[in-house]
């Protein structure tokens, strides 16, 4: 978050944010809003491994990523690899994605999740089978609106906090 | 405690160690689950957590559809009754021919010394929670152990067979679709009587597979259970073929079929439970 408060309450706002990315997945999704739905607990994890990388990051990506593969029947590490992927590439550009606005954010944010996304491909299709047609990058698309969405919000609740720390 | 902006360098390990470790524990999960099947309680686990949260996620929408329900217009709601009527009197028509005809048949397996097919249980189940179909196409029950399903038994709804349970939780279930690419369905020609195998292709479609050539088979043809793998009772409605075509390079046509029960769509299903002499027939 802008202010760098390392503070009892800034724990409670990421898991706060966390369930209820994990909430929100557990809707009644189907159809077309389901293959359009963005994958909102990446989103979650790559926000706070942005805003706050000494406590969510790995670890949280790994076990957030066992509970996505279990939704969705998959095989368990799927996505578990491919979040901790997510969050290795968001570290190494975390420098510079602190200092851009939202829009730059969210097009950098695009190869990212871009990346994590074709990771469960190749996953899947190594340890499973080919998976049926290329509908699984539409959530790449909503996530990254999704992105811009909540760094246009966070930057608009907090001003220009955010580039004072980078 | 690492200051802002200094964190590669006051921690142990860096990002590219940490990154490697996760991936070695994440492949070796990947391996454990896919060679030896020993993420199962894992799966229970998240299953047990996530039930409750389910249901009461599912609230909203169901509290929408109740709304809808209660505004519909009472003209429709005649007219609705009034068509249920006449279908109601048409099936209890058929339906005393068809007790008729299962009395004729069970005298006539009596003659024939044949066993008995099984009696059947039915268990009213709805759908949960639906996940990507990426790869697995899988829905979610919210039927379980506790109502006495088990990892096998056939799924249909109105229309036709939906798929098979192939996971069971303590509360809730996994059905695996019949569209499903690892699913095959002994399915018959109801027009012909040929016996296939009709395997899912993705897409929410199957294919009816291994057909020569010279098969009668054309589009509009149903395809219904045949019974022969004890798993699905037999003339439960799958599929009807949407296409046929023939290929030069293979002594098969390429039959393709769309799926009579309404896959992802239907929120209501039952589940076939065979009673216990069922498994010694």
């Amino acid at each position: 978050m802008s202010v760098p408060d390392q503070t009892s309450g800034s724990w409670r706002r990421i898991l706060g944010t966390l369930v209820l990315a994990v909430l929100l997945e557990q809707l009644p999704w189907a159809g077309w809003a389901l293959a359009l739905r963005p994958d909102f607990v990446l989103v979650g994890v790559l926000f706070w491994t942005l805003h706050q990388p000494a406590r969510i990051g790995f670890g949280t990506a790994f076990f957030l990523g066992l509970l996505a593969d279990f939704q969705d029947g998959a095989v368990f590490g799927q996505h578990a690899i491919a979040y901790v992927i997510g969050v290795y590439l968001l570290l190494f550009l975390r420098l510079r994605l602190l200092q851009f606005d939202p829009l730059r954010q969210a097009a950098q944010l695009f190869p990212i999740l871009l990346t994590v996304q074709l990771t469960v491909l190749l996953v899947g299709w190594l340890a499973v089978n080919p998976p049926t047609g290329l509908a699984m990058l539409l959530p790449v698309l909503s996530s990254t609106v999704l992105w811009y969405l909540i760094a246009l919000l966070v930057r608009l609740l907090h001003g220009k906090g955010l580039q004072d720390r980078a | 405690m690492a200051t802002q902006g200094q964190l590669m360098f006051a921690r142990g390990l860096g990002p590219t160690a940490r990154l490697l470790i996760w991936l070695l524990v994440g492949v070796s999960c990947v391996v454990l689950d896919v060679r030896y099947h020993a993420l199962e309680g894992l799966r229970s686990g998240f299953s047990v957590l996530l039930q409750p949260v389910r249901q009461v996620m599912r609230a909203p929408s169901d509290v929408a559809t109740e709304l809808g329900h209660f505004f519909t217009r009472h003209r429709l709601l005649q007219k609705e009754r009034d068509a249920l009527l006449v279908k109601r009197a048409q099936w209890l028509v058929s339906a005393n021919a068809a007790h008729e005809l299962a009395r004729e048949n069970s005298e006539l397996r009596a003659l024939l010394q044949l066993q008995t097919r099984p009696g059947q249980k039915l268990v009213h189940a709805a759908l949960l929670y639906q996940g990507h179909d990426w790869f697995a196409q899988r829905i979610t029950l919210d039927q379980g152990a506790s109502a006495g399903l088990r990892s096998g038994l056939p799924v249909v709804d109105a229309a036709g067979l939906v798929g098979q349970v192939s996971r069971v939780y303590p509360g809730s279930s996994e059905v695996t679709l019949i569209s499903n690419a690892e699913q095959l369905t002994p399915v018959f020609v109801e027009r012909t009587g040929q016996r296939g195998l009709a395997a899912g292709s993705g897409h929410g479609r199957l294919e009816l597979r291994y057909m020569p050539s010279q098969t009668d088979i054309r589009p509009g043809d149903r395809l219904l259970t045949s019974g022969i793998d004890r798993v699905y009772p037999a003339g439960i409605p799958v599929a009807r073929v949407s296409r046929v075509s023939r290929s030069q390079s293979s002594p098969y046509l390429r039959v393709e079929c769309l799926p009579l029960s309404g896959l992802d769509r239907s929120r209501a299903v039952l589940v076939l439970i065979a009673e216990p002499q069922g498994a010694t027939r």
